[in-house]
């Protein structure tokens, strides 16, 4: 027996040392950082923690392939912004020179986004948005452009919701009730734009602020206007304030939302309320999942302590990040170099990939830069708690 | 739609008041003001919260045990941030008690979560029809119990003799101490009942309101203002104002839009501080020198 042992450990030692020397060989390539820049405290936290957790799950997947460019490893810097867009600029700009990020995933608000648009162009390092909404992100004039996004923009979003709200509803009077904020302000754009071109400009437009407890007197306003149906841009906790004070004054008309209350608890909130709001996401995880499906809710399960898609909060965040760190990291591949301005003009030319959200054919070529488009919009609603898909066709 | 808003703004305007009684109680005590009391509604809720919805105990428990909470951040709110600076005879806690208000804000950040959650009532499910416009029970159960809460902080006060305690002490502090009452014991009772009036209004605002870390800073500021409007040395003068200002805040909203709602509620503030300083419901103080 002791000289099994003895032989045992003759044939594990050397093995160990070979196995040391391996790894040792592979850790000695240089990482490839990546960074997220986005909100991580404050009343958003929740939003940057879903990103973070997308981009995580995509990065152990490609770190467990054997990383990129022939076996270096992926890494993640994070960077809380606190909504403020100065500390998003200085954050860009730390990530970049001092991490050398090679591509920088930004978080929910548009402010920052877009404040930190020159740094992305002067130190020539690709943005690729994962939730932050604001058409002037990727639209933004510049040649070559270096702000990618995937995710909603509030001009398709509107488009997408007034078209459901006058063909598919057949209503003619839409009333709309937005946050008083810059996000509030470019869906007001939006909207006022697309409503009018389908011939049902707005009979109303209200707006409230954040912590305003009762909804009432807007919605009497827009009642009173003659409104058929609401229109709503909020988050979770005013969002819920809007729809129990329609049910309080007693008001029944369809009401679809754009997907801010999905960030948060609106379905806790609202109780059986919930259901009678429409909204917009880009992936649901509930329902059957593709195979990427599966293997991200898998993976989110192993890591994060989540039970079931229910837990996964915010969960748009998740899929786009999970998707645009794939797609980054295809463009690394393809650029064949970790350097910022060769990834940037291989993402406008990236070839198929089969992602969580869909099967990107090209996901932005010169002149689109959001991977997403209508088409990939979903309009959802809560059945008990749940967020579902609803048949829009 | 008139009957709608007055409803509606009659519960936000009880609780206004509620609050601002509790500037009035420490301003007439110590002639300091407790600037975390926004924060002291948004403990009241978020105490009540973790204690019925989060370890699932009864009601009347949850709500006792919210209250000596209340009292207990009331007194540390006085300890810390009022007393050494009033024997200082230094102004700096008006910050202190902001700063203490900041901290228990991100306290309840940190260990409450940063997402507002929902506080379960059962009379505020199904709106009630009321000459035509639609209440929730609830909404009509917050004025009720406000009103009634100030009536009997007023009885206490004439009554009792920590009520009348309380009052010497606001009149004067020597005098109060030269008839053997403990004038910094009474003070800081007062903070301890300022900080339990504000929590009452947070407990009755939960269901309506939802419950999160930074539900109480306006409503604290709010409160304030209408102290200042109905005279912060009135108690009437302040419960009146404050329904007074509910209820045109709402109606202004109806009629003019919720954008100009804010303006002209903080211009009434100016506008009160220059004509009239002691308030629309005060008596002017001669100045005692």
């Amino acid at each position: 027996m002791r000289h099994l042992k003895l032989l045992g450990l003759l044939i594990l030692l050397p093995s160990v040392l070979v196995l040391q020397a391996a790894t040792g060989w592979t850790q000695a390539k240089p990482p490839i950082t990546v960074a997220l820049v986005a909100a991580m405290s404050g009343g958003s936290a929740l939003s940057g923690e879903a990103i973070k957790r997308g981009l995580t799950v995509a990065i152990d997947e490609i770190n467990a392939r054997g990383g990129l460019l022939g076996g270096r490893k992926v890494e993640l810097v994070i960077r809380d912004e606190e909504g403020n867009p100065s500390k998003g600029v200085t954050a860009a700009r730390d990530v970049i020179e001092r991490e050398k990020a090679v591509a920088v995933f930004g978080g929910l608000h548009s402010p920052v986004g877009l404040a930190m648009l020159p740094v992305f162009h002067e130190l020539k390092v690709p943005y690729v948005g994962t939730w932050a909404a604001a058409t002037a992100i990727t639209r933004n004039g510049r040649s070559p452009n270096f702000m990618f996004r995937v995710s909603a923009n509030d001009d398709i979003v509107d488009h997408f919701l007034a078209k459901h709200v006058v063909e598919k509803l057949g209503k003619r009077k839409p009333g709309v009730i937005l946050e008083n904020t810059p996000w509030g302000a470019s869906n007001q754009e939006g909207l006022t734009k697309w409503f009018g071109k389908l011939g049902a400009p707005p009979v109303g437009i209200e707006k409230f602020n954040w912590n305003d407890p009762d909804m009432s007197p807007q919605l009497l306003r827009l009642r009173n206007g003659g409104a058929d149906a609401l229109v709503m841009v909020a988050n979770a906790p005013e969002g819920a304030q809007v729809v129990k004070s329609r049910a309080k004054i007693d008001w029944n008309v369809p009401m679809v939302s754009h997907w801010g209350i999905s960030g948060g608890r609106f379905a806790e909130l609202t109780g059986a309320l919930s259901e009678s709001v429409v909204f917009v996401q880009t992936y649901s995880f509930f329902g059957k999942q593709s195979e990427v499906g599966e293997r991200v809710i898998a993976a989110l399960k192993a890591k994060s302590g989540i039970k079931g898609p229910e837990d996964i909060l915010a969960p748009v965040g998740t899929a786009n990040a999970y998707d645009a760190m794939h797609l980054v990291a295809l463009a690394v591949e393809k650029a064949g170099a970790a350097d910022g301005a060769k990834i940037r003009d291989a993402l406008e030319n990236l070839g198929e990939y089969r992602g969580l959200i869909k099967t990107y054919r090209r996901p932005f070529t010169p002149e689109e830069h959001d991977a997403l488009t209508e088409k990939d919009y979903i309009l959802v609603t809560w059945r008990q708690g749940k967020i579902v898909p609803v048949s829009t066709k | 739609m008139i009957v709608q808003l007055v409803l509606s703004g009659l519960a936000l305007g009880s609780m206004y008041a509620l609050v601002a009684l509790g500037y009035n109680i420490t301003y007439a005590t110590s002639q300091t003001v407790n600037f975390s009391q926004g924060q002291s509604v948004m403990v009241g809720a978020v105490v009540a919260y973790a204690l019925y919805v989060g370890a699932g105990w009864p009601l009347v428990p949850s709500v006792l045990a919210t209250l000596i909470a209340l009292a207990v951040f009331g007194v540390l709110v006085e300890r810390v941030a009022v007393r050494p600076f009033l024997r200082a005879s230094s102004i700096a806690w008006l910050l202190a008690t902001i700063a203490l208000g900041i901290i228990a804000e991100n306290v309840a950040m940190l260990v409450f979560g940063k997402d507002a959650r929902a506080f379960p009532s059962s009379l505020a499910v199904k709106p009630w029809m009321v000459l035509g416009a639609g209440v929730y029970p609830h909404e009509l159960l917050v004025p009720l119990v406000g009103i009634a809460l100030m009536v009997l902080v007023e009885l206490a006060f004439r009554r009792t003799l920590a009520g009348r305690a309380l009052r010497a002490v606001a009149f004067s502090h020597d005098a109060a101490r030269l008839m053997g009452i403990d004038v910094t014991r009474t003070i800081s009772a007062a903070y301890a009942l300022s900080s339990v009036l504000a929590g009452v209004a947070g407990i009755l605002l939960a269901p309506l309101l939802n419950v999160s870390a930074t539900m109480g800073t306006t409503i604290g500021l709010k409160a304030f203002a209408v102290a200042i409007i109905g005279g912060i040395e009135s108690a009437r003068g302040i419960v009146v104002a404050g329904i007074l200002y509910g209820i045109a805040e709402s109606i202004v909203a109806g009629y003019l839009g919720t954008g100009v709602r804010e303006i002209i509620g903080f211009a009434l503030v100016v506008l009160v501080l220059l004509a009239r300083p002691w308030g629309l419901f005060g008596v002017p103080t001669p100045r005692r020198v």
